[in-house]
């Protein structure tokens, strides 16, 4: 167990990850944490009578950041967001640096210099959106994004000089943008909790499902799961070697620190309560930083270096795990010796068969997968390993006894069109009763588009009225070698195609059975189909594969346009709404400050009557106020749902075509949606410029 | 005949708009109901009368704002509920004790403002007792503040009901007319004093106008602060700012950080005003003041020198300026001051009271007497108490210690809870060795005003004096809390640990 160089209480429950420090006065530092009252608390240990100071914010604090923002000014100023509004406070000041309402919300917050920029951004994240101020309160960005943000940094990813953003988000993607083009997509298993960079160009990345991990530019080094989620990341020179190390602070309580190369672990500790959060400052003004972890029950601990030592454990360690070792290896033996001389081996031709194939028949349409072996052993089990099909990473298939044979059908339903790599381990066996199977390992790859199904061309093409044209120089066999790159095709292909100026296809989801036409002719690529969705994701692909840097194709989405008119409207009632709710809660709030004044005034005049009277007013006004506060509820989640989807068909719209100003369209559309010009947005989607 | 008549009589239109160009509210009032029973449909006598009205009731409500008690005891719109000193107006500094305090523990400023008299909110009972013992008058909440109090005289005059039936009223078709709009959204806002309906309609009005008119924006945040919603209030007026810079709007926005108790960012507001409108009197009086409440008396004082210089009638500043110099020992330049107020026209009771004052420590002993019987003959019951505890004060000093102890009786009569004059009355009982009076004195001392550290102090003395080293210690403790510099207490202080330690 470390010894922790001090610790001390905060006495007060401290909310997960809303935990920062700062050093509001240029010097000292001050750990500043969100409490459950909506509060603020500051700690200031340089001021032994007054310590804790709090800040009123009276909402709900959904992040919380402290950083430097002013140029050539060494104070750090506090960045908070909460469910509606960002403030960018100067705590030794009192005064605001400015204060922005976000319909979206903020969920993460980043303070750093941009690619482009001279001055530090701040940078915050909310549902699908990302927007970076100056700290004047300047919008100096405005992007979409495919989910709500999660976490985000700025970092220079690429090493090429400048930073990018990285942004965790909701659907398991981290996106890297270069100002406000998405560069790099990366997909894992789970939401993005929470991101840190180390340098150079390698950043940790944690998951909900509670995997901690590194990756160096674009390539995963290594990742750890854990039963407990992951509260907070952060990055500290422990072992003082001159490397920052990544601390991990857990929900159980535990923190640990690992080699940020090798993910060994070099240091651990345990606190009573879940860790709200991991800072790194000089608390105890010796010079150097110490790293300080926060429970959320305001539980303080401090370590540094010192805190490190080498235990006497160690050894009987090493000896206990040779031991453990060396009991395997003895079991293992023991097997082989069984085996030989019973004679339940398995013959040593025996192969394993892989068949992957997309499926109609079966309840819920999905990907099929077909395991077999080539004699008659028989398959006893099947553990499956995919990241984000299933719910924990891994499926184990085990059918009953009277079912096994030596052919197992797996069904897939990849959630979303991502390559996937698909580890399975078979338990290859004579007969059911023995209880030695050998083992085999295999490794198929699922293509990107693989829950579509490729269906015969229809014969009226005129069905659907949404589609996507560019034009397109290729060869069809190109495309032939797409299809079989992206999709899964069966044996006799349904391609109509002459294999030279003329190639059609016609594609069936198995999510909505939905079906969708790509067809080539005369140069001219058509794409048809209701889900802009699907449509964009096929022209990035196309783009990607063929090396397209341009295509400045023709779009027309009646559906999608009507959807995203219908949203406007929802949204603008919904503001409406939510101002009026607003007043009159503002109202009855009066209202009740006043009673409980008068209350309080009669209660002095020892006034029982007119006490009461007051007090059963009181709480009449406070049983309404809680409906109130429901509808407002109910209508603010509306409005983020709402909000959600614009976002989502704005991003859809833009990525129906490829090129490098991209962002100039997003900030068209945005001012399109907001001035609620159908005309622009109609143009917009169709042509993309105005 | 019948010609005659019609040419004698001016047009009753015509007439209504005369009188309410003379300020004659009542008449045109009259006037317009004389037309309205004719025609009731007559929209612009409906639009006179309306702000005929208005007018009659509509008051400064930038200067008249001020903060209720509920308001600020259950502030939460204060970020920083400890800031550090010098950025907040709520944490006093104590350090530098040089001017007394009001009841609430305010330092004394050197005029009554609606805003001066509150206090920082720590104490409900104390704030609702306070108004109830001294007869100021804080309103519970800034929603039903003054405009609401000079606003029901109205409701008698309206003996047919109210003009306009505010609820029955179609928003969106009087919110698209422009000419009417303005003035009916002012009747519901100053009138009827009906801040939810009138933020309605204005919501109404604004999109009517496609967002685009800075006035509507101004009345949008002027009803949000009122509400109590600054933030929208703070967005809607930077909003309007951004038509073009406005002097009104800056003040508003001024206040409203006031209110959020960001002094500091009010006075970077001010700064960015002043460099639209340089010299412009009601900024730097703004700022004047916020400086003030800050406790920074200095830059207070020479914002105020700057209004002197471009507006050399303006009161406030020069009463400022007075006050600082009498309580920066400097009697002889306040009187000038304050002569100067007398020479404006100024005739009231506080004025002849800081004249006799200052020519009593100018050793103008002559004037000394006339300045404080004309005090007396102009004071009122709220202020009569202050007039005869300085007269106490005079007396003290010229040493008729019987006129000092009967100026303080009549100080008590009219204020019970005078916590400075129990404390003097204490000291002269104690003096004429009346112990048992003087200590029950001073407990009623500071049961009325803890704020004060001098009948702290004279407990802890009397308690010395009498071997209770125990009482005299704790006493000595709480007055060194109020004023941490205070070298008696501190001198006292180190004597008792001396003497506990050598027990």
């Amino acid at each position: 167990m470390a010894v922790p160089l001090f610790s001390l209480q905060l006495r007060h429950s401290i909310i997960p990850r809303l935990v920062t420090i700062g050093k509001y006065d240029g010097s000292h530092y001050c750990v500043t944490a969100a409490t459950s009252e909506n509060k603020i608390l500051i700690h200031s240990p340089h001021k032994p009578e007054k310590d804790i100071s709090y800040l009123n914010i009276n909402q709900k604090i959904t992040a919380l950041l402290a950083g430097k923002a002013i140029p050539n000014d060494e104070k750090d100023i506090l960045v908070v967001g909460t469910v509606g509004s960002v403030l960018a406070y100067n705590v030794d000041l009192n005064s605001d640096l400015f204060y922005k309402e976000i319909p979206d919300g903020v969920a993460a917050i980043s303070i750093g210099k941009l690619s482009s920029m001279k001055d530090p951004a701040i940078i915050i994240g909310g549902n699908c959106s990302i927007q970076a101020f100056d700290y004047k309160g300047n919008e100096i960005l405005w992007t979409v994004t495919g989910d709500n943000v999660r976490s985000i940094i700025v970092m220079d990813v690429d090493l090429d000089g400048s930073n990018e953003i990285l942004v965790g988000s909701d659907d398991y993607e981290i996106r890297e943008f270069k100002d406000d083009i998405i560069v790099n997509e990366i997909s894992e298993t789970s939401s993005i909790c929470s991101l840190i960079h180390f340098s150079p160009g390698r950043f940790a990345y944690a998951l909900d499902n509670g995997t901690v991990g590194v990756y160096d530019k674009f390539r995963r080094v290594w990742r750890v799961k854990s039963k407990s989620s992951v509260n907070f990341l952060e990055k500290y020179d422990l072992d003082g070697d001159g490397k920052e190390e990544l601390i991990t602070g857990w929900s159980n309580g535990k923190v640990d620190a690992r080699n940020s190369i090798t993910g060994e672990v070099i240091f651990r500790d345990v606190l009573s309560t879940s860790i709200a959060g991991i800072v790194v400052g000089d608390y105890r003004r010796a010079g150097k930083c110490q790293m300080i972890v926060i429970s959320t029950t305001g539980e303080v601990r401090g370590y540094d270096n010192t805190s490190l030592k080498v235990e006497s454990g160690v050894q009987t360690n090493v000896v206990h795990d040779l031991l453990q070792k060396r009991q395997i290896l003895m079991a293992e033996l023991n097997n082989y010796t069984k085996a030989s001389h019973e004679g339940h081996g398995i013959p040593g031709d025996t192969r394993l068969i892989t068949e992957v194939s997309v499926s109609e028949e079966t309840i819920d349409p999905c990907v099929l997968l077909k395991l077999s072996t080539n004699n008659s052993m028989i398959l006893k089990a099947v553990t499956i390993f995919a990241e984000g099909i299933f719910e924990d990473e891994t499926q184990v298939i085990h059918p009953k006894r009277d079912n096994v044979s030596s052919e197992l059908n797996i069904s897939l339903i990849p959630p979303k069109d991502i390559l996937l790599d698909i580890h399975i381990r078979a338990f290859v066996g004579s007969s059911v009763d023995i209880d030695q199977f050998h083992v085999f390992e295999l490794t198929r790859q699922l293509p990107k588009f693989s829950m579509y199904l490729l269906v015969n061309y229809p014969e009226n093409e005129d069905v659907l009225q949404s589609y996507v044209k560019f034009r397109l120089v290729e060869r069809v066999q190109r495309l032939d070698l797409w299809l079989s790159q992206n999709f899964i095709v069966p044996q006799t292909t349904p391609v109509k195609s002459d294999g030279q100026h003329f190639w059609k296809i016609a594609i069936k989801s198995l999510r909505d059975s939905s079906l969708t036409c790509i067809t080539f002719e005369k140069e001219m690529m058509s794409i048809f189909s209701e889900n802009i969705n699907l449509t964009a994701d096929i022209i990035q692909s196309l783009a990607s594969y063929l090396n397209l840097d341009q295509i400045d194709s023709l779009a027309e989405f009646p559906k999608v346009l009507d959807d995203l008119w219908r949203n406007m409207q929802t949204v603008k009632t919904l503001q409406q709404n939510s101002i009026k709710l607003n007043t009159s809660i503002a109202d009855s709030s009066t209202l009740l400050k006043n009673l409980i004044v008068q209350a309080e005034d009669f209660r002095l005049l020892n006034d029982v009557f007119n006490m009461e009277k007051c007090l059963n007013e009181i709480y009449l006004i406070d049983k309404q106020m809680i409906q109130n506060h429901q509808v407002t509820c109910e209508n603010h989640e509306q409005l983020l749902a709402t909000l959600k989807k614009i976002n989502t068909i704005i991003q859809n719209a833009s990525r129906i075509r490829v090129n490098n100003n991209k962002t100039e369209i997003i900030t068209t559309y945005r001012q399109a949606v907001a001035s609620e010009n159908m005309t622009i947005l109609k143009k917009l989607i169709e042509s993309g410029n105005k | 005949m019948v010609d005659n008549n019609v040419i004698l009589l001016v047009d009753p239109f015509y007439a209504a708009c005369i009188h309410l160009r003379k300020h004659n509210y009542d008449k045109c009032i009259e006037c317009c109901t004389g037309i309205l029973l004719k025609n009731p449909y007559d929209q612009a006598t409906w639009a006179l009368k309306m702000r005929a009205l208005t007018e009659q009731l509509s008051i400064d409500d930038i200067e008249a704002e001020e903060e209720g008690i509920a308001d600020s005891y259950f502030n939460s719109d204060a970020i920083a509920e400890n800031a550090r000193i010098g950025t907040s107006l709520r944490s006093t500094p104590n350090s530098c004790n040089q001017r007394p305090r009001t009841i609430d523990g305010r330092p004394l400023s050197g005029i009554v403002r609606p805003s001066t008299s509150s206090a920082g909110g720590n104490n409900l009972q104390k704030a609702l007792k306070t108004p109830r013992t001294v007869g100021s008058s804080r309103p519970l909440t800034s929603q039903l503040a003054r405009n609401i109090r000079l606003g029901t005289a109205s409701m008698v005059s309206q003996m047919d009901g109210p003009f306009i039936n505010i609820s029955r009223l179609n928003f969106s078709k009087y919110a698209s007319d422009k000419q009417l709009s303005k003035l009916l959204f002012n009747y519901i806002y100053y009138q009827q004093n009906d801040i939810r309906n009138a933020l309605d309609f204005a919501v109404e009005a604004t999109k009517c106008c496609f967002f685009e008119d800075p006035w509507w924006k101004v009345q949008l945040g002027k009803c949000y602060v009122m509400l109590g919603l600054l933030r929208d209030g703070e967005s809607q007026f930077r909003s309007a700012l951004q038509h073009g810079p406005n002097i009104e709007v800056f003040l508003r926005l001024s206040r409203l950080f006031v209110r959020l108790d960001q002094p500091l960012s009010s006075l970077d507001i001010c700064q960015q005003a002043l460099s639209w409108f340089p010299n412009e009197v009601t900024l730097l009086i703004e700022m004047a003041r916020i400086f003030e409440g800050l406790n920074n008396i200095s830059m207070s004082v020479k914002y105020y020198r700057d209004i002197l210089e471009l507006d050399a009638t303006d009161m406030e500043s020069i009463a400022c300026i007075g006050l600082h110099h009498f309580y920066s020992d400097q009697p002889e330049v306040a009187l000038r001051y304050y002569r100067r107020l007398l020479q404006l026209g100024l005739y009231n009771a506080e004025l002849f009271n800081n004249l006799g004052l200052c020519s009593f420590y100018a050793q103008q002993f002559d004037v000394v007497t006339a300045c404080f019987e004309n005090a007396l003959r102009l004071a009122l019951d709220y202020n009569a108490a202050e007039i005869w505890y300085n007269i106490s004060h005079i007396a003290i000093g010229f040493g008729d210690l019987d006129i000092a102890e009967h100026s303080l009786h009549l100080t008590l009569s009219l204020n019970s809870s005078h916590g400075a004059a129990l404390n003097n009355l204490a000291v002269l009982q104690w003096r004429k060795n009346d112990v048992a009076r003087a200590e029950s004195l001073l407990n009623s001392a500071i049961a009325a005003e803890d704020h004060l550290y001098e009948p702290h102090y004279n407990k802890a003395l009397l308690a010395q004096e009498e071997g209770d080293h125990q009482t005299s210690y704790v006493m000595l403790k709480k007055s060194l809390e109020i004023y941490p510099n205070h070298y008696n207490s501190r001198d006292i202080l180190n004597k008792l640990k001396k003497y506990f330690s050598s027990l």
